[in-house]
C-alpha cells in the first residue's frame, strides 16, 4: 500500500510508521469518499434494478482497504499511542497530563474544590 | 372531520417541494439518507498536524536555491541570498559525509555506465 503514501513527508507531529500509516489512510479515504457514497446510495436505493445494486456491491468490497473509513483511527499527535486518545486534544491521557501540567494547554487547569 | 388521503399527499408534495426533500408517500428505502450524510473526509484528513515552513523550505525559497552561473536579482525567480539562513542538521550532515570521504569510507560514486545484471544475481536458493 506504500503506493498510497506521500513521496515527501507533510506531517508535523510525531512521526513513526502507524501513523504515518494512519495519515495516508485519512487522505486516501477523503480522495474516495465521493465515490464510496455514490456506491453506498446505489446499494441502499431498492428502486434500482437488483443486478446494478449487486454491482455496486462488489465493487465497493473490490475497493482497497485504504479507501476505508473504519481503517483511521485517532493516535496521539505527541506519541502515536492509540489507547487513551482524547479527541479534543489529539493526545493521549499521559501526554494530556504532562501538557497540561507543563501549562502548554490553554484553559487547562487541575480540578481543586 | 376527515381528511382525505389525496389530500394528504398533495400537501406532502408541495412540502417536498418547498423544502427540497424526495417525494415518497410509500416509504420506500430509496437511499437518500446517505445522499444526505456530510462529507466527513477533510475533517478527517486535517487530523494530523502539518508541517509548516522548515529551514530547509526556507532556504530552497530564499537565495539557496539560485543556480550558478545566473545573475543576482535577475527577473527569473528570486535571488536574494541574504535571506538565507543557518541549518544547523544539514551543515551536521555534510560535515559527516566530508569526513567519511577523507577517511575514505564515503559512498561509492555513480557508474557513468549501465550495470549489466548478471544472472545470479541475489540470494542463493538452497
Amino acid at each position: 500500500m506504500s503506493h498510497w503514501r506521500k513521496k515527501t513527508l507533510d506531517i508535523g507531529c510525531f512521526v513513526g510508521s502507524r501513523t504515518v500509516r494512519d495519515h495516508t489512510k485519512r487522505l486516501v479515504f477523503e480522495q474516495h469518499e465521493a465515490e464510496r457514497q455514490a456506491l453506498r446510495y446505489v446499494i441502499r436505493n431498492t428502486s434500482l434494478p437488483a443486478r446494478a445494486r449487486a454491482e455496486a456491491q462488489l465493487q465497493l468490497q473490490q475497493m482497497s482497504n485504504y479507501t476505508r473509513p473504519t481503517q483511521i483511527r485517532n493516535r496521539c499527535t505527541i506519541g502515536g499511542h492509540t489507547r487513551g486518545v482524547f479527541r479534543d486534544f489529539k493526545m493521549s491521557r499521559f501526554n494530556f497530563r504532562m501538557q497540561a501540567m507543563a501549562g502548554v494547554l490553554p484553559g487547562v487547569k487541575r480540578a481543586s474544590w | 372531520m376527515s381528511v382525505p388521503r389525496s389530500r394528504m399527499l398533495d400537501l406532502m408534495k408541495a412540502q417536498c417541494q418547498v423544502f427540497a426533500t424526495t417525494y415518497n408517500p410509500d416509504g420506500l428505502r430509496l437511499g437518500n439518507k446517505v445522499l444526505r450524510q456530510r462529507l466527513r473526509g477533510p475533517a478527517l484528513a486535517s487530523y494530523y498536524p502539518r508541517k509548516v515552513a522548515t529551514v530547509k523550505m526556507m532556504n530552497q525559497m530564499f537565495g539557496m536555491k539560485v543556480p550558478k552561473g545566473t545573475e543576482e536579482n535577475e527577473e527569473t525567480g528570486s535571488s536574494d541570498r541574504s535571506l538565507a539562513t543557518w541549518d544547523d542538521a544539514e551543515e551536521d550532515r555534510t560535515t559527516y559525509v566530508e569526513e567519511l570521504k577523507a577517511r575514505g569510507k564515503g559512498n561509492p560514486k555513480k557508474k557513468k555506465e549501465a550495470v549489466v545484471k548478471t544472472k545470479g544475481f541475489g540470494k542463493k536458493k538452497k
